[in-house]
Formats: C-alpha cells, sequence, structure tokens
C-alpha cells in the first residue's frame, strides 16, 4: 500500500505541529499511584501565584477498564492540560467524567482543558448557585496573579448536579460520589472507590496545611462524623500528602475545628469583638499547620459570625 | 483556595471598579496630599459649608489598623464623656469606598453615644472618618487610617440556603445588668445580605442588584434610641452594639428594632428587657 505524498506531508507536518506544541508547554504531571489505579497530582503548600500555576490542591484520576474520571482538574487550564497529558501518558480510555468537589479556584478551574473529551462535569447540586456568585470574582483574582500563565482559564459550569449520592461506573470499577452539607464550603462532594477502599474527600479534609472555613464550621464537623463511619482504608486529602490513613488521618483537622468552635464560643460569650478574638481562640494549634497566620484569623472571624447566633 | 485576600481583592477590584468609579491609573496609591483633599470635598459635600472642628480627644475611631476581612470590618465610634450627652449625630464615612457615607445615626437623649460600633466593608486602602454632631449643631471630626481592600466586591454568604431562610431575623442580647446605674449593654445582630450591588453574575454578566438596609429604628418602650441610615457599606448581617439609659432604669421594658430594605421589605422584632433584679 503506498500513502499519497501530499497525503503523508500534511500527516507529518502535523505530528510535527503536535510534538512541537508538547514540548514547549505541556509537561505531564508528576503523578503517585496511591492504590491500583487511583493517581493523585501532591499540590504544594504555597499560596497561588504564576511560579506555581495554582496547581497548590491535590488533584488526580482513577482509571477504569473502560473510562477515566478525573477528581479534580486542577487551579488552572495550564495544570488541567498537564493533568491530561498524565492521562494520556498512561491511557487512551476515554475521559467520561470530570468530577468537581467544590467551587474553589485551586481545585476547578483547569476544567477547560477537558472540554474537547466531552465529558460529564460532575458538581454538587449547589455548585452552579456559588459558581454565579463567586466564579468570576475568583478569575478576575487568578488572572491578576497568574497573569500570562492564566490563559485559557475559564469557568466550566457542571452539567451532572448531584444531591444525597451518585454511583458512577468506569469499568469493573465503581465509585460512588456524596454531595454534602455545608462543611468547608456549601457545595462539598467525596468521592469513595470501592475497589481499593480510597476516600478522595477534596478538601473536606486538610492535613498538614491549615482548614480554610468557608462554609459551616458546625456543619463540617458534623461532616465529618459521617465521613468517618465511611470504611476505607486510606483518604486523599484535598491538601497535604497524597495519601493518609483513615479515619486517623482526620484527627489533626478535627482538633482544630474542634478548638476553633470551643473558643470562638467562649470569646463571643465574655464578650470579646470580632476583630481580637482570633488572638484566643486555638493558640493551641499554631505550629501545627502550615500557612496558620494566613488563614486562621479569617477563619475565626467566619467561625465568630456563625456562632454568634447559635 | 489559596491567594491572599490582601494582594488580590486589590487587583480585582481595580479591575472591577475602574470603568465607573475612579479614574486615572489603576491601583495608584493615592498621595497623603490627595488623601486630604478627597475629605476636604466629602466634607464639603456631607456638611456644605459648616464648621469642622478636629475632635481631638472628644472623639475616636476604634478600628484595627489592617483588617483580616475586608468584608467585616468592626468599627466603634467613641465619644467623650463629657461630650456624650449632648450628641446627636454620628457620621461614619470611608473615604475610599464606592459610597462613602457608610452610615449616619440618628441619636436620642436615651442613648449613651459613648460608644457605638458596627461592621463594615472597606473598598481600599483608605482614612475612615467620624463626625459627631451635638444638639446645638457642632460638628467634630475624627480620623483614622485602615489597610483592607476588596471588601465591597468579596463574595459574602457562605451558605446560601442558611442566607435565604434567615432573611430578615434578628438576635438581641444584653450584657450582665447586675448594676442598674449603669447603661444597658445591647448587641443586635440582623440577617440580611446587604448586598452591595458590587458583586457579578458570570453568567448574565450583570451585577448582583444592591439589597441593603435603608434604615433601622431601634426604640426602648416606645421612645427613640436611634435611627440609622445607612448604605451598601455596612456587612452582611449587620451588626451593632450600642448602650442607653433608660429614665427608669429598674423598670421593664421592651427594645423594638424595625428594618427597612432598600427591596422596599420590612422586619420588625421586639425583645423584653429584664430588670436588673432579674438578671
Amino acid at each position: 500500500m503506498t500513502i499519497p505524498r501530499r497525503a503523508f506531508a500534511i500527516v507529518a507536518s502535523l505530528l510535527l505541529l503536535v510534538s512541537a506544541s508538547s514540548r514547549s508547554e505541556t509537561v505531564p504531571l508528576a503523578m503517585t499511584e496511591v492504590a491500583a489505579g487511583v493517581f493523585v497530582h501532591n499540590g504544594v503548600h504555597e499560596e497561588a501565584s504564576s511560579a506555581n500555576d495554582d496547581a497548590i490542591a491535590n488533584i488526580g484520576f482513577i482509571l477504569g477498564d473502560d473510562a477515566v474520571a478525573v477528581i479534580d482538574p486542577g487551579g488552572s487550564a495550564r495544570e488541567g492540560r498537564e493533568l491530561r497529558a498524565a492521562i494520556r501518558a498512561r491511557t487512551d480510555r476515554p475521559i467520561r467524567y470530570v468530577i468537581l468537589t467544590h467551587v474553589h479556584p485551586d481545585h476547578i478551574f483547569g476544567a477547560a482543558a477537558f472540554r474537547d473529551d466531552h465529558p460529564d462535569f460532575v458538581g454538587h447540586a449547589k455548585l452552579p448557585g456559588a459558581l454565579a456568585q463567586r466564579g468570576d470574582y475568583y478569575l478576575h483574582r487568578l488572572r491578576s496573579t497568574l497573569g500570562d500563565e492564566a490563559s485559557g482559564t475559564e469557568i466550566v459550569p457542571p452539567t451532572v448536579l448531584i444531591t444525597g449520592r451518585l454511583d458512577l461506573d468506569l469499568g469493573s470499577r465503581r465509585l460512588i460520589l456524596w454531595a454534602h452539607g455545608p462543611a468547608h464550603t456549601d457545595n462539598d462532594m467525596t468521592i469513595f472507590d470501592e475497589n481499593t477502599r480510597t476516600f478522595w474527600l477534596g478538601d473536606l479534609l486538610f492535613v498538614d496545611r491549615v482548614p480554610v472555613i468557608d462554609g459551616s464550621l458546625v456543619g463540617w464537623l458534623e461532616q465529618l462524623r459521617e465521613a468517618t463511619a465511611i470504611p476505607a482504608d486510606r483518604a486523599v486529602p484535598g491538601h497535604g500528602p497524597v495519601s493518609v490513613p483513615w479515619p486517623a488521618g482526620a484527627d489533626p483537622e478535627r482538633r482544630y475545628l474542634e478548638a476553633v468552635a470551643r473558643d470562638t464560643r467562649a470569646a463571643i460569650k465574655s464578650g470579646i469583638g470580632i476583630a481580637n478574638a482570633y488572638r484566643q481562640v486555638a493558640n493551641s494549634e499554631r505550629g501545627h499547620w502550615l500557612l496558620f497566620d494566613e488563614y486562621h484569623p479569617r477563619n475565626v472571624t467566619a467561625s465568630y459570625k456563625e456562632l454568634e447566633w447559635e | 483556595m489559596g491567594v491572599t485576600l490582601a494582594m488580590l481583592c486589590r487587583a480585582a477590584l481595580c479591575v472591577l471598579l475602574l470603568g465607573f468609579a475612579r479614574p486615572g491609573p489603576a491601583c495608584a496609591e493615592p498621595t497623603e496630599a490627595e488623601r486630604m483633599a478627597r475629605w476636604s470635598d466629602l466634607q464639603h459635600a456631607i456638611f456644605g459649608d459648616r464648621v469642622v472642628e478636629d475632635a481631638g480627644d472628644l472623639v475616636a475611631i476604634d478600628a484595627p489598623a489592617r483588617a483580616e476581612d475586608a468584608a467585616i470590618v468592626p468599627v466603634a465610634i467613641r465619644v467623650a464623656q463629657a461630650l456624650a450627652p449632648e450628641i446627636r449625630g454620628l457620621y461614619l464615612v470611608i473615604d475610599d469606598n464606592p459610597s462613602p457615607l457608610a452610615a449616619h445615626f440618628l441619636i436620642a437623649p436615651i442613648a449613651d453615644a459613648r460608644e457605638i460600633a458596627t461592621r463594615v466593608r472597606i473598598d481600599d486602602y483608605t482614612y475612615l472618618h467620624a463626625v459627631a454632631e451635638t444638639a446645638d449643631g457642632r460638628l467634630y471630626v475624627a480620623a483614622r487610617f485602615i489597610k483592607a481592600a476588596g471588601g465591597c466586591s468579596a463574595p459574602a454568604s457562605k451558605d446560601q440556603d442558611l442566607a435565604r431562610e434567615r432573611l430578615g431575623k434578628m438576635k438581641l442580647s444584653i450584657a450582665d445588668r447586675s448594676r442598674p446605674e449603669e447603661p444597658i449593654n445591647v448587641k443586635l445582630l440582623i440577617s440580611h445580605p446587604n448586598s452591595s450591588g458590587l458583586q457579578m453574575d458570570p453568567v448574565t454578566r450583570n451585577y448582583i442588584p444592591a439589597d441593603f438596609m435603608q434604615t433601622l429604628d431601634v426604640t426602648y418602650n416606645g421612645q427613640p434610641i436611634f435611627r440609622l441610615e445607612s448604605d451598601i457599606a455596612i456587612s452582611e448581617d449587620p451588626s451593632f452594639n450600642f448602650s442607653l439609659r433608660p429614665s427608669d432604669p429598674t423598670g421593664p421594658g421592651v427594645i423594638k428594632a424595625e428594618v427597612l430594605d432598600s427591596s422596599q421589605r420590612h422586619f420588625s422584632q421586639s425583645w423584653p428587657v429584664p430588670t436588673a433584679a432579674q438578671m
């Protein structure tokens, strides 16, 4: 069989183009296989910056016999493309689901990189409302931080919404998704992989990096109680190591949240104002967490505002 | 999420506000002279040609030098004991906010004007000015510089369902009254989004309409304590600390709060004030 010369030339130049652009732009993300077929990229413990492309959260994917599910496409279109390259370095199976664990940009702003795969973008039923309220603000912030590195980053609304529970079949592999009540945000989802008993918690679980309270402190403690009953062998936190034992991995977070709740209630009761409360709340936790001074005072302000209605 | 509010809010805001609020280069830090000129313009716009005296030690603003959350900045206006009984008005001006006159309290004689506190949104590094007005029309001004930015456009409502359910509900707490000769110290919370109109819906590309508290009337046994005329600068879930000295400090009483918002909704709630002996 002979290939017409012109067609050959076209194919060759296309191949060149593809390899040239992948060399200049898209280096596959480094992934750790925390359990068979469960791949996690470890986010850095930093604030978002042009140096880290907002790649500060743990993100990744799970491989089934028929399809791939992405869990959080990353903090920018660039990180999304790098995650996609990491998937394509391992499999040609279709990327059927992109799961958006919650509204925060470091987890979901990479979604545009997966548009051409035409996956279901799966989110909490309250995610569209949260995106309507905050998405544009987050996008402005990201563009001003990342500059050119943010190019291509867009808000991709979820196409499949869940309340309660949804099961996804990846081919000999079932994922169970739960939509939670207000906790880290009011639109948190977690994912349980039955095959390996791996529980992917998104930002319902922070390890090492101080938790950010952007939903409900009381609700978070409640959701955490329920989550610890899940019979998992390991958990993937939204920030922290790629894998921690479960449920022991939630102990430091619970200790922090309980300390914030206890001390903030005490501050409200003794008439300490919202501006000064953080100075006396959960001081025992300083030294246990990264970025404590950046986020703890605002956690206390948010908790104060929530608990003063009790 | 991982971006500092201080750094990023500022930049985001410039993008948001450049179109309609601030002429000149984006984010150029105003000089001290420009800040003075701005206050001079604002003072003229609010008080016309009336003389505004430097308050010295008579009036003070208490606020953190740097706010942890620019959407919830606690601010207290304090008036010296000697001047407090004469006060009939307190103005809070946030010079560099899109709508600078944040609050005008009309103070009735039974209010104790030594301290009144609320929480505000702050849009950019700015001076706050508090102006106290006496019964005979004198005006005293105090100033304080504050580092906070992005409070007007920052997304609020961490739990949107809760915000809808609780709209218009109020909570009142009264501090310990073991000494009847002391004023009654009250903390009032009002559940209301107090939307600034500077938050954008990315789907419709429209700004979410402002929806804010316009007036708050607080009375004791039907007598006014204060009326607040307010604006978008008051934080979500408005909060007020104030004190009063009823003419009969030992008797029973009722505090009532009434809110009228910019959507013409009316909310009101009443609470019994226990006598000193009951506490």
